[in-house]
C-alpha cells in the first residue's frame, strides 16, 4: 500500500515537471493572444530556439545552466520583439488568414534556420546536479527537478508582480481588457503588443533552458509538440487567462502520465486531447475563461 | 488584400530558398544513378547524415578507382549518388523515393531506415521495379510482406527476429549465470526482464523475437513488464516508472537513437533504476557514446559494427579502414547504419558490374545470386549474399558492455559475445540490484 503511494506521488512529481515546462510555454502563449489576439503557431520554435541559446552559451562559457536563463530569456524577448515588429504587426488587424500564414511559415524559418545555423543533429546538456537525488518517504525527488518547479514559480511570481504592480504591467493588462479604450486612455497598444510578444518569447526562452537541463534532447525539429500541448493548455485553461494556462498546465502535465501509468504511452496524446475534448463541452470557454472573449 | 497578396508571396519565397537546402553529387554525363534515402531532417537526422556520408564516401572510393564496369557500354562508368531526404517521415520517404524514381530516374536504392517509413514507400518501388538495397530497417515485413511485389527488395540489415532472438539468447546465458553466481540463486530461477519498445514494426518486431525465443529455447526468463511508446518520444519517466515498480533484473529497449539517449538518461539519473540495460544495434552511432555520458556504464549494446570497437577476425583490418577514411573524409566516426549503406552502395555496383547492364530486371537477378566477400560487417559465411525466400542477408552479431573511458571522458564499448570474438568478459556492477520476484 505504502509501496503504492510512493509509486503515485513519484508520477505526480513527473507530471508536475512536465506540467511546469508546458505552464512558461502556455503563458507566453495566452499573454501574446490576449493583447493582440493573434495565434502564434511558431510558439513552440521559440522554445527550441531557447534550448539552442542555452547550449551555445553552455558550449562556450560551460557556465551552470540555469544561469544561462538569464541569457535565454533576454535574447528571446528581442527575438519576439523582432518578430512582432517585422511579421506580426505589418499583418494586424488584415485577417485571421494572415496571421495564420505568417505564424505557419515561422515554423519553417525558424526550423531551417535554426538546422543551418546549429546543424539538425540532436543535442543534450547534462546538469551540474545530476547525480543529486533527495528520497523523502521513499520517493525520489531529482534536484535537478526541484530547482525547475521552483524556477518556474519564481518566473510566474514575476511576471505576476510585473502585470499587477507595474505601470508597464497594468497598461498591457488594460490592452488586454479593452484595446480601443486602453488607445482612449493614452496608452501605446503598439507598444504593449511589441512587449507583450517580447515577454512571451522570453518565457518560452526559459521553458527551452529548464527543458535541455532536464535531461531532454532537442534539435531544431522538437518544437511542434511542445506547441501542440501549449494550444491545448490554452483553451483548457481559457483563452487569455493566464491563471487558465497555469491551472491547465498542470492539469495537462498530470493527467498526461496518469494516462501513461494507466493505460500505457500510445495514449498519452489522446487521453490529454480527450481531456480537452471533455472541458469544452462542459466548459466551452475553458476552465478560467469568460463568455464573449 | 494587396498586402494579404505580397505577404503571402513573400513568405513563399523565403521558405523556396530555405527549402532549397539540398544536396546531390555532380552529374556528369552518364552515371550509374543510386537513390540514397535517408533521413536527412526529422528525429532521425543524426543517423541520416551518417548514412548520406556513408554512402558518399563508397561512390567516391569506388569513382576514384574508375568506376563501376559496364559490359554492355564496354566502359566504366561513374556513381552518381542522389539525395532522398525522408524527413524521418511516412510520408517523406513517399514523396522522397517518387521524386528520385519519376524524375532522377536512379538505377538503384540504396539505405532506408526505420520499417516503418521503409515500408510505406515500399509500394512505389515495386510498382515501378527498381532493385532497392534496404541497409537501415529491421523488421522482417519489408521483403515478407505478401500485399506487395517485394522481389525487387533486398534486406541488407539483421532482421528484428535475428537480433530479437541473438539478444535474448546472450541475456539468457550470460547475464543470467552473472546474476545466479555473484547472488547464489539456484539455476532454475527465472530471469525478470522488462521490455520497452517502441510502438511501430521494429519494436514490436523484437518484442515478438524476444517471446519468441523464450518459449522455442525454453529460457529461464520470465517478461514481467512490457511498455510502448510512441515513434519520437523524448518523456520516458512514468514507463520507468512503472518498470521500476515490475522490479526487472534487465530492461530491454528497442528504440533509436533519439529516443534511447534521453531513456538511458532519465532511467538511470532520475528513477534510479539499477539494473542492466540493453540498447538495440541501431544506437551504436558516435552520438550514442556522447549523449548517454556515465549512465550508459555496463550497460549492454546489440552490435554488428561499432565506431569504436575493433573485432578480432576477418573483418579487422577492413574495419580499421573505413574508420579511418571516413574519419579523414568528415573528421568523425561513423556509425552503425552508415556501415551498412557503405557496404549497400559497394553491393549495388557489384550487382551492376555482374549483371553487365543497369537494366532492372537484370541487376535484381544479379543481386539474387550475389556471392560477395564480407567488408566491414561481420556475416555469416564471411560472405554477403542474399536469402532465396526473403532475400535477407545474414549477419554474424556482438554484444557489447559500455566501459567508462577516462581518456575520452565517455564509455566505449568492450565485445563480450560471443566468445569467437569477445574483447573481455561481462561484468555485473556494484551497484546492480537483483529484481525480486
Amino acid at each position: 500500500m505504502a509501496g503504492d503511494l510512493q509509486f503515485l506521488l513519484q508520477v505526480l512529481l513527473w507530471g508536475l515537471y512536465a506540467g511546469c515546462i508546458y505552464i512558461l510555454l502556455a503563458t507566453g502563449l495566452n499573454l501574446i493572444f490576449g493583447v493582440m489576439k493573434i495565434v502564434n503557431f511558431a510558439h513552440g520554435q521559440l522554445l527550441m530556439i531557447g534550448a539552442y541559446v542555452t547550449f551555445t552559451f553552455y558550449a562556450i562559457s560551460g557556465w551552470n545552466p540555469y544561469v544561462l536563463i538569464a541569457a535565454s530569456f533576454p535574447i528571446l524577448v528581442l527575438a519576439g520583439v523582432t518578430i512582432e515588429r517585422a511579421c506580426f504587426r505589418p499583418i494586424l488587424g488584415t485577417g485571421k488568414l494572415n496571421e495564420i500564414f505568417i505564424s505557419i511559415g515561422l515554423i519553417y524559418i525558424l526550423e531551417n534556420a535554426a538546422a543551418l545555423l546549429w546543424t539538425d543533429e540532436w543535442r543534450e546538456i547534462h546538469s551540474p546536479y545530476e547525480s543529486l537525488a533527495v528520497t523523502v518517504a521513499g520517493v525520489r525527488f531529482p534536484v535537478d527537478y526541484l530547482i525547475i518547479i521552483v524556477l518556474t514559480v519564481v518566473t510566474l511570481c514575476g511576471l505576476w508582480a510585473f502585470l499587477r504592480k507595474t505601470r508597464l504591467g497594468r497598461a498591457v493588462r488594460a490592452t488586454s481588457q479593452n484595446r480601443n479604450a486602453a488607445m482612449l486612455m493614452g496608452i501605446n497598444v503598439e507598444k504593449m503588443d511589441m512587449l507583450s510578444f517580447g515577454i512571451g518569447a522570453g518565457l518560452a526562452g526559459a521553458a527551452g533552458t529548464l527543458w535541455v537541463v532536464s535531461g531532454q534532447v532537442f534539435n531544431p525539429y522538437m518544437g511542434s509538440i511542445p506547441a501542440i500541448k501549449a494550444f491545448a493548455i490554452v483553451i483548457i485553461g481559457g483563452l487569455g487567462s493566464i491563471p487558465g494556462a497555469i491551472a491547465g498546465g498542470l492539469i495537462y502535465g498530470v493527467v498526461e502520465n496518469f494516462a501513461i501509468l494507466s493505460l500505457g504511452a500510445a495514449w498519452k496524446d489522446a487521453i490529454s486531447f480527450l481531456l480537452l475534448i471533455i472541458v469544452l463541452v462542459i466548459r466551452p470557454t475553458g476552465i478560467f475563461g469568460e463568455s464573449g472573449e | 488584400m494587396k498586402a494579404e497578396l505580397v505577404s503571402i508571396a513573400l513568405l513563399l519565397v523565403i521558405l523556396a530558398l530555405f527549402a532549397g537546402c539540398t544536396g546531390e553529387q555532380a552529374s556528369q554525363g552518364t552515371n550509374l544513378k543510386i537513390g540514397v534515402v535517408a533521413s536527412l531532417t526529422g528525429p532521425a537526422s543524426t543517423t541520416g547524415k551518417d548514412v548520406w556520408q556513408s554512402a558518399v564516401l563508397a561512390a567516391d572510393q569506388i569513382n576514384a578507382k574508375g568506376g563501376v564496369f559496364v559490359k554492355d557500354l564496354n566502359r566504366k562508368v561513374q556513381i552518381q549518388l542522389v539525395q532522398g531526404d525522408d524527413a524521418s517521415t511516412r510520408e517523406g520517404g513517399q514523396t522522397a523515393v517518387s521524386r528520385m524514381i519519376a524524375q532522377d530516374n536512379v538505377d538503384l536504392l540504396v539505405g532506408g531506415f526505420s520499417s516503418a517509413v521503409v515500408s510505406a514507400h515500399e509500394s512505389i518501388v515495386a510498382d515501378h521495379g527498381v532493385p532497392y538495397i534496404i541497409t537501415g530497417a529491421s523488421s522482417p515485413i519489408v521483403t515478407r510482406r505478401t500485399d506487395i511485389n517485394t522481389s525487387y527488395m533486398f534486406h541488407h540489415a539483421p532482421t528484428t527476429d535475428a537480433s530479437g532472438s541473438a539478444t535474448t539468447l546472450f541475456i539468457g546465458d550470460t547475464i543470467r549465470s552473472a546474476i545466479d553466481q555473484k547472488f547464489g540463486y539456484p539455476a532454475d530461477r527465472p530471469l525478470r526482464l522488462s521490455v520497452i519498445y517502441q510502438d511501430s514494426p521494429y519494436g514490436k518486431g523484437q518484442l515478438d523475437a524476444i517471446k519468441n525465443t523464450i518459449n522455442a529455447s525454453h529460457l529461464a526468463m520470465t517478461v514481467v513488464s512490457e511498455n510502448a511508446f510512441t515513434m519520437g518520444e523524448s518523456d520516458y519517466r512514468t514507463i520507468l516508472t512503472g518498470v521500476k515498480k515490475a522490479d526487472p533484473d534487465v530492461v530491454y529497449v528497442a528504440a533509436f537513437l533519439n529516443e534511447q539517449t534521453p531513456l538511458m538518461n532519465q532511467a538511470r539519473r532520475d528513477v534510479g533504476l539499477d539494473k542492466i540495460f540493453i540498447a538495440v544495434e541501431p544506437n551504436d552511432d558516435p552520438a550514442y557514446y556522447s549523449g548517454i555520458g556515465r549512465y550508459g556504464e555496463y550497460s549492454i549494446i546489440q552490435s554488428r559494427f561499432s565506431p569504436y570497437a575493433i573485432p578480432g577476425g576477418s573483418t579487422a583490418a577492413t574495419v580499421t579502414s573505413f574508420i579511418s577514411d571516413y574519419d579523414a573524409k568528415f573528421h568523425g566516426y561513423p556509425g552503425m547504419m552508415g556501415a551498412a549503406t557503405y557496404e549497400g552502395v559497394y553491393i549495388a555496383a557489384q550487382a551492376v558490374e555482374n549483371a553487365g547492364t543497369t537494366d532492372k530486371a537484370k541487376v535484381r537477378d544479379a543481386l539474387a545470386s550475389l556471392q560477395m566477400p564480407q567488408m566491414v560487417e561481420a556475416m555469416q559465411g564471411q560472405t554477403i549474399s542474399f536469402s532465396p525466400d526473403f532475400r535477407e542477408s545474414s549477419f554474424s552479431l556482438d554484444m557489447e558492455q559500455l566501459v567508462w573511458d577516462d581518456a575520452v571522458n565517455q564509455t566505449r564499448p568492450k565485445i563480450v559475445w560471443p566468445a569467437s570474438l569477445k574483447e573481455r568478459d561481462f561484468v555485473l556492477p556494484d551497484w546492480f540490484v537483483p529484481g525480486k520476484g
